[in-house]
């Protein structure tokens, strides 16, 4: 049943990329986008990850996916008569590219010899306190990070 | 020889402890009370925010001088402030020290002067230090990415200026891809190893031998390898140097091609010596071929250069690749060379583009190598800082550019890399052209210009006056310095 599931899942996750890649239009783009970060979430709740599905939902097709529409509205590219489909000169580098990529990792899979370090399931109080605790100076890091871009971004963006 | 080994002697502090931060809790404090202060004073009192941020730095010197010998860390070893990190903070002040007294008057004069640059300055400082103290894959990361975000807003700074929007926008977009490099490495590395922590990557390794036949692991190496040499603008990495170079504000050129490169070093050394000595071999070989391509790269394409900002661009290429036969070496002549070569390179590469924010004016920078036509008659002292700035550049004894080759080249021949330190000496002797040109045109040509708008304000002038006292001090008598970089490492 799972390894159905997970087929399943991983062909729609696939074919939604496809598209997301090939749509001319930006706004479909995106929710071809949407559509495979959700089948991906499944994928990780198939894992015995609901976090990471959590997460993969909240961040990837929760914030991440507004401020991509938001970046198009401000652009205003909504516009698919303006934009050129690539030509075969953009795509062939790109899909060597994509073979080298997928050939290095599938040998990378294959010819592991050694087994992962061991992994558990941490509950969201565990991440917590790792998150807070262990990883606090760095939490304090962005913190202040995103401070100073804020700062950066009004400066470029002031009328003059 | 065990180098940048975790101290024996530790102020052990597994939690919370600020000792380990303390030059980044300092600067990062006065950070964000200069942004308080930039809000209620008016744009002929911006001048006062340069000052408060000196004084800044001063103090922050004084913290990273007083840690000095105490190593602590800190933070469940996420950072840890030793010997090697407070000699790269210090390297980190000074370059920021000599771009804030250089940064006044080119802001006045372009007319963008606007109080942010200062608290920016300061928190890239921030971020460089992270990236030195880090024993974390994580707080080596954040830190670039503070340094990173801080300096492609510097780069762009200059609104009203196309071709500093130009270098923004480019070094943005390019500077996100390379972070996507090490990042990449960086998760491949954890997924092989189960940890974050350098030393804690080192040991799994060590116990777990058979992890060095992971493709993972390889490819991990390779992938932080790439984001490192983007930061460090090193062959074949290097093509955004000259154009963000060219067109951000000439004190941000300067502070970004001495400070982040220093840092970038300081987190490259830490990651590979520390975490996969176990490679050493593998990285090696591959740094060998970096070095070489970097230094040829640099200098051959520095000599057709006729804009003198891009010139040093390529020359700022070219003195990664020499730093690089000092990290190939990988023995301590050669790492303490690193050490050493980056702090005089701050003051001899500050010190020169103190001189081309001089030269120029407004609406026209004058950065054509022939603009410098009788500068050096009409301009005598101006002339000799300058001509002493570029001989240290080209690696002419009794400058520090000198000692400083030296130990990098006598590292790589002690490692054995005769051949490696040959190609780096032949380079250099390449570059001596394209440095001594600007002084032919200095010296030996007519005055076009009266140069006559020149104006040397005392903060610009002090910083002539250290970059020169940094250059011919530790030329002429290296081994304080030297002695400091050697203990930096072996502690």
């Amino acid at each position: 049943m799972e390894q159905y599931l997970f087929y399943i899942l991983a062909a729609a996750m696939l074919i939604a990329t496809v598209f997301a890649i090939t749509e001319k239009h930006p706004v479909h783009a995106i929710v071809y986008l949407v559509t495979s970060f959700f089948a991906l979430a499944a994928i990780f709740y198939l894992l015995a990850a609901p976090m990471i599905a959590a997460f993969e939902v909240i961040i990837y097709a929760g914030a991440v996916m507004v401020l991509f529409l938001f970046v198009i509205m401000m652009l205003d590219l909504g516009h698919p008569e303006k934009a050129a489909r690539p030509g075969i000169g953009h795509w062939l580098p790109a899909m060597v590219l994509g073979v080298v990529i997928a050939a290095a990792a599938v040998t990378a899979i294959t010819l592991r010899t050694t087994t992962a370090p061991a992994t558990r399931v941490i509950g969201i109080k565990e991440f917590s306190v790792a998150l807070f605790q262990r990883y606090g100076v760095a939490i304090e890091i962005i913190s202040m990070q995103l401070l100073f871009a804020v700062v950066g971004a009004l400066y470029l963006g002031r009328k003059r | 020889m065990d180098m940048l080994q975790f101290p024996a002697n530790i102020a052990a502090a597994a939690g919370v402890n600020f000792a380990a931060i303390m030059p980044e809790v300092i600067l990062s404090v006065i950070a964000m009370a200069l942004l308080l202060v930039n809000v209620f004073i008016n744009s002929e009192q911006k001048a006062y925010l340069g000052y408060l941020s000196l004084i800044g730095i001063v103090v922050t010197f004084f913290s990273v001088v007083s840690g000095w010998g105490a190593p602590q860390s800190g933070f469940n070893n996420s950072v840890l402030q030793d010997n090697f990190s407070l000699f790269f903070k210090g390297t980190f002040l000074v370059s920021a020290f000599l771009t804030i007294l250089i940064t006044d008057q080119y802001l006045k004069r372009e007319e963008c002067n606007w109080g942010e640059i200062y608290p920016l300055i300061l928190f890239a400082t921030v971020g460089m230090m992270l990236m030195a103290s880090g024993t974390d894959l994580m707080t080596i990361f954040l830190g670039l990415e503070v340094l990173s975000v801080s300096l492609y807003v510097l780069a762009g700074f200059n609104r009203a200026n196309l071709k500093s929007n130009e270098a923004g926008l480019k070094y943005f977009l390019l500077g996100a891809f390379s972070t996507g490099f090490l990042l990449y490495g960086m998760a491949l590395i954890y997924g092989s190893t189960g940890t974050t922590r350098v030393a804690a990557i080192a040991s799994y390794i060590s116990q777990n031998g058979m992890v060095l036949s992971n493709p993972m692991l390889v490819a991990g190496m390779l992938l932080m390898a790439v984001g490192f040499s983007f930061k460090i603008a090193a062959a074949p990495f290097h093509m955004w140097t000259p154009d963000v170079y060219e067109g951000a504000p000439t004190p941000m050129t300067a502070f970004m091609s001495v400070g982040p490169k220093a840092a970038g070093f300081a987190a490259f050394l830490r990651v590979f010596i520390v975490a996969l000595p176990a490679m050493k071999a593998d990285w090696s070989e591959l740094l060998w071929v970096l070095a070489v391509l970097t230094m040829t790269v640099g200098n051959i394409t520095a000599l057709k250069q006729t804009n003198i900002k891009r010139m040093l661009a390529y020359s700022s290429i070219a003195h990664a690749g020499y730093v690089l036969v000092g990290f190939t070496a990988g023995n301590a002549v050669g790492t303490a060379g690193v050490l050493f070569y980056m702090l005089s390179y701050a003051f001899m590469n500050i010190g020169a583009f103190a001189i081309i924010v001089l030269v120029g004016r407004k609406g026209e920078e004058n950065n054509n190598v022939s603009d410098y036509a009788g500068f050096g008659f009409k301009h005598p002292v101006l002339g000799m800082c300058m001509s002493i700035f570029l001989f240290s550049l080209a690696g002419i004894p009794p400058a520090a550019g000198f000692i400083g080759k030296f130990y990098l080249f006598s590292g790589a021949i002690q490692a054995g890399y005769v051949w490696l330190a040959i190609i780096g000496v032949l380079n250099s002797a390449a570059s001596v052209y394209y440095y001594l040109r600007v002084m032919v045109f200095m010296y030996m040509k007519d005055p076009t210009e009266e140069f006559d708008w020149l104006a040397v304000s005392p903060s610009l002038a002090l910083c002539l006056l250290l970059s020169v006292a940094g250059v011919l001090i530790p030329g002429i008598v290296p081994g304080t310095l030297l002695d400091l970089a050697q203990k930096a490492i072996l502690m």
